[in-house]
C-alpha cells in the first residue's frame, strides 16, 4: 500500500532472554514510514517483551534496534519519540479526558491555550464531542476510552504509535467497529502504527504488513494476502482459523500422496522444493455434492453435522474411510441440501491447495 | 410483610441504639469540658456555678504555652518525618516483589502489638545506656517506633490499588522520574497520603505511655495532665484537655477541608 523507503525502524537480531528462557530469537524485521505493521502471536509468543523493547521500557540482551538509521537500544522511553496506547490503556484516573489528552504537551511545555486548542481538534478527530474535553476518565465508556487512549498518544506527535492489544477487553462489535476506526485514523495522521496482537483476524482488517511471531521467532512476514494465501507453515496456516490438514509426501509431478492412506491429490507446482509436509485446504474453497462432481480432488464421505457460522454454514464431513474430518464452508444464502448421515461427495481444485514443509 | 407499626418499632429501637452508644461515646468527654467551666477549684457533677477564667488563665500561661509548642513540635515532626519514610516504605512493599519482603511487612508491623509502656521503658533504658540524653527530640524517635508501621499500613492500602502502568504511560508520553512523581504517583497516592499524615499528627499529639518514658526533662500535654490529675488537681486539667481535644477536633477538620478543597480544585479546571 505505502510507496516508502525500507528502513525506517529496523530491528537486527534482537534477542531477549530472561534467565535460560529466549523469550526473544534473533528477530530480523525492517518497518517502513507511514506503515501499519502487525505483529500477532499467541500469548507467551514474546509480541509483549519486543513491543516493551521497541517503546524502550525494556533492552534487548543482544541485537540492535535503529529509527532513521539511528541505534536507540540505550534511549529510554521518555527520550524516544514513539509512543505507545497501552493494553489497558493507562489512562490517568486523576485527570479529566482534557488533561489525559494534553498531558505531553504539558511536558513539553506547550503554552495552555495552544494545548487546549490542539486537544479539542484530536477529539474531533476520534469523533468524541467536545464536551468530553472536561469530563473525567470514569464517566466514559470503553470505547470512549479507547478513543482518549488514541488521543493523548497522537498529542505525542509520535514518529512511530505502538498498540499493546488494545482491543482486547471490548465486546466482539465495538471491537470491530474500533479497528476499522483505527485503520482510518492511520490513513488520516500518515503516521507509522506497529500493533501487536493475538488475533489474525484483526490484524488482517487494518494491517498494510504481518509478522507472525511463535515461540519467540518471527515466522513469516508478509502482506494479509500472502499470510491468508500463502502461509510458510502449518503453524501460520492453522493460526487464522479452522482449515482441512493432510500430512501429504511428493508424489511426481503436480502430485502428493496422502502419506496415511496413499489417496493421490492433484496439486499446482509453485516451483518451491517440497518433499513431505501438509497439504492445506480452506473450508471456503472447499465444494460439496454436485459442484464437487468434476472436480480432480474428490473424497468420498457422510455428511456428519452443519454448523451456522452467521454469514456462512460449515458442514462436516467424515471420510468414508473414516480416517478424517474434512470441513466445508458456503455462503448462508447458498446451502447445500443434504442431511446428516446421507453420503455426500467433497472437493476442491488443484490451485487450492496450499503445500507447507513440515 | 412487615406491619407498619412493626416498621415504626424497628426503626423508633435503631434511633434509641445510636443515641446510647453516642451518650455512652461523648458523654464523658462533654463531662470533662463541663468541668473546664466550672467556677469552683474542685471537681464536681452537675456543675453549677459557670465561668470561663480557666481558659483565661490557659491562654496566659507561660508554661501552657511550653507544653503546646513541645506536644506540636513533637507530633509535627513525626508527622514529616512518618510520612516521608512511610511513603517509601509502601511502595516498597505494597508494589515490588522482593526477597525478604513478606519478613519486612511482618516486622515493620510488630511495634504495635507491644504495649506502649513496655516500648517506652525499653527505649528509656536503651538511650541511657547510650549515653543519650532524653529530651522531645528522643520523643519524636521513640513515637515514630510505634506511628511508622500504622502510617505505612494506611499508605499502602492506597499503594495497592495504584497501577505502576500509569507510572510508564507517563513515562512513555516524555515525562522524566521527577514529573512523573509529580504528576502522576504523588497526586494518585495523596489521599492515602492526607490520612496517614492525619493519623500520624494525631496519634503522636494524643500519646501518653511512649512520651512519659522518653521527653526527659520536657513535658507534652498528656503527661502534664497526667501529673496533675495524680497531685495538684485544679480546674486547668479538664480545660487543657478540653483545649486539646478541641485542637485534634480542629485539625481534623483543616484536614477535610484541604482534601475537600484538593477534590474540588482537580474536577474544576485544567491544569
Amino acid at each position: 500500500m505505502n510507496e516508502v523507503p525500507l528502513g525506517f525502524l529496523e530491528l537486527r537480531g534482537v534477542t531477549k532472554q530472561f534467565g535460560e528462557f529466549t523469550a526473544l530469537d534473533d528477530v530480523n524485521l525492517s518497518i517502513s514510514e507511514g506503515e501499519f505493521f502487525t505483529l500477532v502471536g499467541p500469548s507467551g509468543s514474546g509480541k509483549t517483551t519486543l513491543i516493551r523493547i521497541l517503546v524502550g521500557m525494556d533492552s534487548p540482551t543482544s541485537g540492535d534496534i535503529a529509527l532513521r538509521g539511528d541505534v536507540i537500544n540505550d534511549v529510554p522511553a521518555n527520550r524516544r519519540p514513539t509512543c505507545m496506547v497501552f493494553q489497558n490503556l493507562a489512562l490517568f484516573p486523576h485527570k479529566t479526558v482534557g488533561q489525559n489528552v494534553e498531558f505531553a504537551m504539558k511536558i513539553a511545555g506547550v503554552a495552555a491555550s495552544t494545548r487546549r486548542e490542539r486537544a479539542l481538534e484530536l477529539l474531533e478527530l476520534l469523533r468524541l464531542p467536545a464536551d468530553f474535553y472536561s469530563k473525567r476518565i470514569n464517566q466514559c465508556s470503553g470505547g470512549e476510552r479507547q478513543r482518549i487512549a488514541l488521543a493523548r498518544a497522537l498529542a505525542f506527535d509520535p514518529e512511530i504509535l505502538f498498540f499493546d492489544e488494545p482491543l482486547s477487553a471490548l465486546d466482539f462489535r465495538l471491537r470491530k467497529t474500533l479497528e476499522k476506526e483505527l485503520k482510518d485514523i492511520h490513513r488520516e495522521t500518515g503516521k507509522t502504527f506497529v500493533y501487536i496482537t493475538h488475533s489474525l483476524e484483526e490484524a488482517m482488517v487494518m494491517s498494510d504488513r504481518i509478522g507472525i511471531l511463535n515461540h519467540g521467532k518471527l515466522i513469516q512476514i508478509g502482506s494479509p494476502d500472502d499470510i491468508y494465501n500463502r502461509p510458510l507453515n502449518k503453524f501460520v496456516a492453522q493460526f487464522m482459523g479452522e482449515v482441512n490438514t493432510l500430512a501429504v509426501d511428493k508424489a511426481g509431478t503436480g502430485k502428493v500422496k496422502d502419506s496415511t492412506t496413499g489417496s493421490m491429490y492433484e496439486i499446482t507446482e509453485s516451483g518451491q522444493e517440497f518433499e513431505s509436509g501438509f497439504m492445506i485446504i480452506r473450508p471456503e474453497v472447499m465444494k460439496i455434492g454436485n459442484a464437487a462432481d468434476a472436480l480432480p480432488n474428490r473424497i468420498q464421505g457422510v455428511l456428519f453435522n452443519d454448523y451456522a457460522l452467521g454469514s456462512r454454514i460449515q458442514y462436516q464431513v467424515r471420510s468414508a474411510d473414516g480416517e478424517n474430518h474434512w470441513l466445508v464452508e458456503r455462503l448462508q444464502d447458498d446451502p447445500f441440501s443434504g442431511n446428516a448421515g446421507e453420503p455426500v461427495t467433497i472437493g476442491w481444485r488443484a490451485e487450492d491447495s496450499i503445500l507447507v514443509p513440515s | 410483610m412487615k406491619s407498619l407499626l412493626q416498621r415504626k418499632v424497628v426503626r423508633a429501637l435503631i434511633v434509641v441504639w445510636t443515641l446510647t452508644v453516642l451518650l455512652f461515646l461523648y458523654m464523658p468527654m462533654m463531662a470533662v469540658v463541663m468541668a473546664s467551666f466550672t467556677k469552683q477549684r474542685y471537681f464536681r457533677f452537675p456543675v453549677n456555678a459557670w465561668d470561663t477564667r480557666w481558659y483565661e488563665k490557659a491562654f496566659e500561661s507561660l508554661s501552657v504555652r511550653d507544653l503546646f509548642w513541645t506536644s506540636f513540635s513533637v507530633a509535627l515532626l513525626v508527622t514529616i518525618l512518618s510520612v516521608v519514610l512511610a511513603f517509601f516504605g509502601a511502595l516498597a512493599f505494597a508494589r515490588y516483589d522482593w526477597k525478604g519482603r513478606k519478613m519486612y511487612q511482618r516486622i515493620i508491623l510488630l511495634p504495635i502489638f507491644f504495649p506502649q509502656a513496655v516500648l517506652g521503658l525499653a527505649l528509656l533504658l536503651w538511650f541511657s545506656s547510650l549515653g543519650i540524653t532524653t529530651s522531645w527530640h528522643t520523643a519524636v524517635f521513640a513515637h515514630m517506633i510505634w506511628i511508622l508501621p500504622i502510617v505505612t499500613l494506611i499508605m499502602s492500602i492506597q499503594v495497592y490499588s495504584f497501577d505502576p502502568v500509569w507510572e510508564e504511560a507517563a513515562y512513555d508520553l516524555g515525562a522524566s522520574r521527577l514529573q512523573v512523581l509529580r504528576e502522576i504517583t504523588l497526586p494518585i497516592l495523596s489521599p492515602g497520603i492526607i490520612s496517614g499524615a492525619v493519623f500520624a499528627f494525631l496519634l503522636s499529639w494524643g500519646n501518653f505511655p511512649l512520651s512519659l518514658f522518653t521527653t526527659g526533662a520536657d513535658q507534652t500535654i498528656p503527661e502534664w495532665l497526667y501529673s496533675k490529675m495524680v497531685s495538684g488537681y485544679t480546674p486547668m486539667v479538664p480545660t487543657l484537655g478540653s483545649l486539646t481535644m478541641g485542637g485534634a477536633a480542629g485539625f481534623l477538620l483543616i484536614a477535610f477541608l484541604i482534601v475537600l478543597a484538593v477534590r474540588r480544585l482537580r474536577a474544576g479546571k485544567p491544569d
